[in-house]
């Protein structure tokens, strides 16, 4: 990203842009891919500077600097982890009709299950309950993982990326304003990152092809 | 009181000004500065005008370019979503469908569906039960694309729903920047707006894909049965957060399944659950069919499902209660949806719970 795009960019976050330039910027960014990815990562940069923050920024906050100033990213364990997990439902409009092949190999990587202890901890314990007692470490959970692999053929298989995404859909009709706006946003993102290697001693389901049916 | 009214009052009867303007200032704040009434001109201004934008949509530290074509003719609203970047997909929703166009999937969906709400969403009207949850207030006034803004912010008051902080144009109302936030404050997604216009007019063509459907599958989903609600009328969530009741149930065959799924809704007026109870066996996980799409014929049970998973902002979670298979999903925080689906009784022939 040049210095002038920079300033742009900056000015642009700050509301300060004309809208000629913006005009201009908007462009240039529909056009330029790798521009675009900067100005993703630039935008998030000054977005947590300016204490909007986000969870994925608390996580990797110096990585994403070190990534923008250097195009190096520095190691920060458990974030890519993070990110694919914040995104892996989302071709699955696609992939949902376009056979469970592909799903199988997708299913392996998010294969999760609460542990005994975080299950109990999180059931309801009174009729008139206003906060479950998972609640005051909801925030340590998120930030470290609520995933624990599935180590045994025994244990339940954990939500599937085929078949979670019929509950969504089918959600997606109901869910409200602007929810439904992150619904439907979601969904037209496509998922580029590779799939990881199944979890040991997951249940592999078979692979199907569904019937559809073609309109005319 | 308007201000002719107020200035003819401040030289006609001097004395009543103090009480002029004791009576006025409250209308005025709720009138103009009332950030309820900011919402409500921000959802008449999603649904009824017409608008062609371009915004970043960030989440999961990821940023994507999509535009938002939206028109309104003669009552009728037609809406174009579309990706900007790598995937090519388009959404667009007219005369009462919504068509998914999957180019990367040489697929496109068709579902009969009345959306209530734009695209781009709106807010629920905001009544005093909603209040009871979430702390609506007017943050400082700033400017954003060049152009003077009011900041509104939607706060939850508990940890079992997430809230908004919105950005809305102070001519039109229009939300040129929102963000869904958690209770802390933390940002969870969020977009912004690069470009927006609000032309008189908006041609066919703003709103036609543009995506090649020559040679890509049709898939069209079919309605659930309709006796299918009264035999799937027993299950309810015994307990639920504070604030959410149960809004809608009904059935929904899901794609891959034998049989239909009991559907339940609940809300607490701005944030949405839906729960699925399922009899086991379950359908085999991983078979890969839209929402009433034709099941696959070798559909294999597969084992129970059990987990947490993330789903764009909000959370899926899946459990057994008494043989049966729950999973509640949302766009609320985890613990919601563990919540809920953890509290789902079957009720045969007992009295089911008020909500």
């Amino acid at each position: 990203m040049s210095e002038q795009i920079r300033e742009q960019v900056s000015a642009f976050l700050d509301g300060e842009l004309p809208n000629t330039e913006t005009e201009l910027l908007l462009k240039r960014l529909t056009r330029d891919g790798e521009l675009r990815e900067s100005f993703g990562r630039y935008a998030l940069i000054g977005e947590a500077l300016r204490g909007a923050g986000s969870h994925i920024l608390t996580r990797g906050f110096a990585a994403r600097v070190n990534l923008a100033i250097d195009g190096e990213p520095a190691q920060v364990p458990g974030h890519v982890h993070q990110a694919r997990a914040s995104r892996w439902w989302r071709p699955l409009a696609g992939v949902t009709v376009a056979a469970g092949v592909a799903t199988v190999a997708i299913v392996a990587l998010q294969q999760r299950a609460i542990s005994p202890g975080l299950r109990a901890a999180s059931a309801p314990t009174a009729q008139n309950a206003s906060v479950p007692q998972s609640s005051a470490a909801a925030g340590a959970r998120e930030a470290l993982s609520y995933t624990v692999p599935v180590t045994s053929t025994d244990a339940p298989a954990a939500l599937s990326p085929g078949r979670l995404t019929n509950y969504v859909f089918a959600h997606s009709k109901y869910s409200l304003g602007l929810g439904q706006r992150g619904v439907l946003a979601d969904l037209l993102i496509e998922d580029d990152e590779q799939q990881p290697a199944p979890i040991q001693g997951v249940v592999q389901p078979p692979s199907l092809t569904p019937d559809v049916r073609v309109a005319p | 009181m308007t201000r002719t009214q107020q200035s003819r009052a401040y030289w006609l009867v001097p004395c009543t000004l103090v009480g002029a303007l004791l009576t006025t200032l409250p209308q005025y704040a709720k009138g103009a500065d009332d950030p309820r009434e900011w919402l409500q001109k921000m959802n008449k201004a999603l649904a009824t005008r017409n608008y062609d934008g371009t915004f970043f949509h960030l989440s999961g530290g990821r940023v994507e370019t999509m535009r938002i074509v939206h028109r309104v003719r003669a009552g009728r609203v037609t809406e174009r979503l579309q990706s900007l970047d790598g995937s090519g997909r388009e959404f667009v929703r007219a005369n009462g469908e919504l068509t998914c166009y999957l180019p990367d999937q040489h697929t496109v969906l068709v579902e009969q569906r009345q959306d209530k709400g734009p695209f781009l969403g709106s807010l629920p009207q905001f009544d005093a039960s909603v209040s009871d949850f979430y702390r609506i207030e007017a943050l400082p006034a700033t400017h954003i694309l060049g152009r003077p803004a009011r900041v509104i912010a939607v706060n939850p008051k508990d940890q079992f729903r997430f809230g908004y902080r919105l950005w809305l144009d102070e001519k039109t109302a229009m939300p040129l920047k929102t963000q869904l936030c958690d209770s802390r404050g933390q940002v969870i997604e969020q977009i912004f707006f690069a470009r927006l216009d609000m032309p008189e007019n908006i041609p066919d063509g703003d709103l036609a894909p543009t995506v090649h459907t020559e040679g890509m599958r049709w898939v069209r989903q079919g309605p659930s049965p309709d006796n299918a609600s009264a035999a799937l009328a027993a299950y309810r969530a015994s307990q639920l957060p504070p604030g959410f009741r149960l809004t809608i149930q009904g059935a929904q065959t899901l794609g891959g399944a034998s049989a239909p799924a009991s559907h339940l809704v609940y809300s607490d007026g701005v944030a949405t659950v839906s729960v699925f109870v399922e009899e086991q066996p379950a359908t085999a996980p991983g078979v890969a069919a839209a929402p009433g799409v034709a099941a696959a014929p070798a559909a294999q049970p597969g084992p129970p499902l059990q987990g947490l998973a993330r789903v764009g902002s909000g959370y899926a979670f899946s459990t057994i209660v008494q043989g049966h298979q729950v999973t509640a999903v949302g766009e609320v925080p985890a613990q919601t949806v563990e919540f809920i689906a953890h509290s789902v009784k079957i009720y045969s022939g007992g009295e089911l719970p008020h909500h």
